[in-house]
């Protein structure tokens, strides 16, 4: 085999093994993450074969969207699927960590889901400078202990609670919200979810 | 080395680097991720998203390798060119239709862009890609290295030892 032939492979050979070497430095950033959550965040049997876990954002639009889907997936699957939430504010939506923080504190006081759904039901009503008086009210309607409540949203160990959720989705490398993981799989987005994610619970319930 | 050479060899450099960064960044992430976004820019039937959003880092790697190293230069810098083009297009089709997109995918999670960001860097990236096509010979190259080879080859072809 002449030298310019082989000069040739070699030069390709650099390309393609420098290429292959990149992919692997860049994978080997990912980390596991903790599907850990307080009880109040969590829905469907303990033992049950299947776990979803989603990380969202109460400001943003495509949460919103990807409710509807979600709670179908939820029906279908009743009492066979375990659901997590975890917080996951976007940085560039300024009112998204407050939300979270009202939403945990309703949650320890067992009405998380309530006011969830009230953050996505109407997300328009408290995306805007009057945030804080709506808040107010959804914990009033929702009758809150309302003194607990504050006294919450101004606890460190609320804004913890997000913090480690960030963590997580850090961890699992979470850029775009929602974001799903069903049995570890990641579904990003409603489109994803709704395409496929029954399929996958499928395959995963027959496991 | 001419001063056209070293102007082509550092936007070979540039390109080059940029694209390795970039398809980094995408492999770094999980793929669906990056089909998300190639989703928002509505430009592809759902069933090749995800196939695309798994070739394209491996694309951006080859093409920008290529360039850095100055493997098949002119046949890299014409793919890149092409790479850049495409996102033009794509870029300047959701800035056309006013689709929001908060992030353009260009680096994965890493950087963020917006659209119109995105599109200005493409459209300095593509003039690069032009010059770097055009002055594709470069002494600081692996062509160079592998055109020597030919050339000693056929120096020994011309004196043959007896």
């Amino acid at each position: 085999m002449s030298t310019p032939f082989l000069r040739r492979i070699a030069a390709a050979a650099m390309v393609v093994a420098l290429s292959i070497a990149s992919m692997l430095v860049a994978r080997g950033a990912r980390r596991p993450f903790s599907p850990q959550a307080p009880e109040y965040r969590r829905k469907g049997p303990r033992d049950a074969k299947v776990l979803i876990v989603e990380f969202s954002d109460f400001e943003c639009p495509a949460c919103r969207h990807a409710e509807k889907p979600l709670k179908d997936l939820l029906a279908l699957y009743d009492g066979k699927v375990r659901f997590v939430f975890k917080h996951f504010p976007l940085r560039m939506h300024e009112r998204a960590r407050p939300a979270s923080i009202a939403a945990e504190c309703a949650g320890r006081q067992g009405r998380f889901w309530e006011y969830h759904d009230r953050l996505y039901e109407r997300q328009e009503e408290w995306t805007n400078p009057k945030m804080d008086s709506v808040l107010l009210s959804y914990a009033a309607t929702l009758k809150l202990d309302m003194d607990s409540w504050q006294a919450c949203r101004k606890d460190p160990a609320a804004a913890r609670e997000i913090e480690a959720d960030l963590q997580d989705g850090g961890n699992a490398w979470v850029g775009s919200t929602p974001t799903f993981f069903i049995d570890g799989k990641r579904f990003v987005g409603a489109k994803q979810l709704a395409e496929r994610g029954t399929t996958f619970v499928e395959k995963e319930l027959k496991k | 080395m001419t001063n056209r050479q070293k102007v082509a060899l550092a936007a070979r450099l540039i390109v080059g680097a940029v694209l390795i960064y970039a398809g980094a960044s995408k492999a770094a992430g999980p793929v669906e991720e990056f089909a998300y976004v190639i989703s928002a820019y509505d430009i592809l039937p759902k069933d090749f998203v995800l196939p695309a959003a798994a070739l394209m880092p491996w694309i951006e790697l080859l093409v920008g390798w290529a360039l850095l190293l100055g493997v098949q230069t002119r046949l890299a810098a014409a793919a890149s060119g092409a790479l850049f083009a495409a996102f033009l297009t794509t870029v300047g089709g959701t800035l056309l239709k006013g689709i929001a997109l908060p992030n353009c995918g260009c680096f994965g999670d890493a950087v963020h862009l917006s659209p119109a960001q995105a599109f200005a860097m493409d459209l300095v990236l593509a003039g690069l890609c032009w010059y770097a096509y055009r002055e594709s010979e470069n002494p600081a190259s692996l062509d160079s290295w592998v055109e020597a080879g030919y050339n000693s080859a056929r120096g020994q072809e011309a004196n043959p030892r007896r």
